[in-house]
């Protein structure tokens, strides 16, 4: 490009979304040039203005079918507490009333004496004893071939890779 | 009285604590992976705007774009288990919706080549457009008037960033096309907004 080239609409687009190669050309006629310096301008407050436009708000909230309903309890409304401490007030007051009532027409309970309920207690807790002495541990099943240790040690050994790959598993994503 | 104020400086703390201890975007993709949809919903919270206004500013239709918004986040939540963890979800998620709106704009194409016949032909704005001296709002409406694919290009350009290349991938088109759409594009914004009234 010759410095007595006015730079092309093209060219300009392209300096501005930098993605051209005759950067240093261009800025080098532009430093010359007014009346492309201009143009640049003119091109550069579009972009702006395109850019700098406000984000409009939304009308619904897009977040709310991924999440679940609100488990917290539902308030309790201003007229629900004095109702209920004069309804405890009735109540209080209605069995005050009653009690003569139900003295009379309740029928008398017979009352187990201690003595008899601790000689009960105590025949229980003989015949437990009783009971525990006489059981004993069921016999193991023996087995019909030598369990040595390498054995074990071969069992242990196939288990805790088996349980640390089941963890890697579950835990892939963490991991990543 | 002094009980609710207590309680109102609690629940400000609370606020503050939870606020300052915020959850990073690749820990709540991560919760979103295991199943908590929860996690994904804080997510949402965090784009939806932006995802919106992608919507809006390509289909200049508030109530598609905010359906095809919250498309964008179901797509989002269906493929967060193939998510590159690498990547940054808000500039991903806005890709989603551009996509999804240009497929929409593609299945309604009839529609479209009618719209852009009558917006070539709205070259002079009704006198109640003319009105409208919010320079925003005159924006959004050149921006409408341009033919999608032109709507398309300014969109992924100026709003998303992407390069020449990018766009040329994205709406498998080529490099020149993308290029001759970005600048006339600009052309007619340039001549519609700076027209005098």
């Amino acid at each position: 490009m010759h410095l007595t080239d006015h730079i092309s609409d093209v060219q300009l687009n392209e300096y501005l979304d930098e993605a051209t190669q005759e950067r240093a050309q261009i800025e080098s006629h532009l430093s010359s040039c007014d009346e492309c310096a201009a143009r640049l301008s003119t091109l550069q407050n579009l972009f702006t203005e395109i850019e700098s436009l406000p984000e409009l708000a939304l009308t619904r909230d897009l977040a709310a079918p991924f999440k679940r309903t609100s488990s917290l309890p539902a308030q309790i409304p201003a007229w629900l507490p004095p109702t209920v401490i004069l309804q405890a007030a009735i109540a209080v007051a209605a069995l005050i009333a009653a009690l003569p009532f139900l003295n009379q027409l309740l029928p008398k309970i017979e009352s187990p004496s201690f003595s008899s309920v601790f000689i009960q207690l105590q025949t229980q807790w003989t015949a437990w004893l009783d009971l525990l002495s006489q059981f004993q541990l069921p016999t193991l099943p023996t087995f019909s071939f030598e369990l040595s240790s390498l054995y074990l040690i071969s069992a242990l050994a196939v288990v805790s890779i088996i349980w640390l790959a089941g963890n890697g598993l579950l835990l892939r994503n963490q991991i990543k | 009285m002094t009980y609710f104020s207590a309680a109102t400086f609690s629940h400000r703390l609370l606020y503050y604590t939870l606020a300052m201890n915020a959850p990073s975007d690749r820990d709540l993709i991560l919760q979103a992976r295991r199943g908590e949809a929860e996690a994904f919903g804080e997510l949402v919270t965090r784009y939806q705007t932006g995802v919106f206004n992608v919507c809006y500013r390509i289909l200049h239709e508030r109530s598609e774009a905010e359906d095809l918004a919250q498309e964008s986040f179901i797509r989002g939540y269906d493929r967060i288990q193939t998510f590159d963890i690498g990547r940054e979800f808000g500039p991903w998620i806005r890709r989603v919706a551009a996509n999804l709106c240009l497929n929409h704009l593609e299945s309604q194409k009839v529609t479209t080549e009618l719209d852009e016949e009558r917006d070539a032909d709205s070259a002079q704005l009704p006198e109640a457009v003319q009105e409208v001296k919010e320079r925003s709002e005159q924006i959004r409406l050149m921006l409408a008037s341009l033919p999608a694919n032109y709507r398309l290009v300014v969109e992924l350009r100026h709003y998303q960033e992407m390069s020449y290349g990018e766009i040329a991938a994205q709406l498998n088109m080529p490099l020149s096309d993308v290029k001759s759409h970005l600048f006339r594009a600009r052309k007619i914004l340039a001549e519609k907004l700076h027209a005098p009234d």
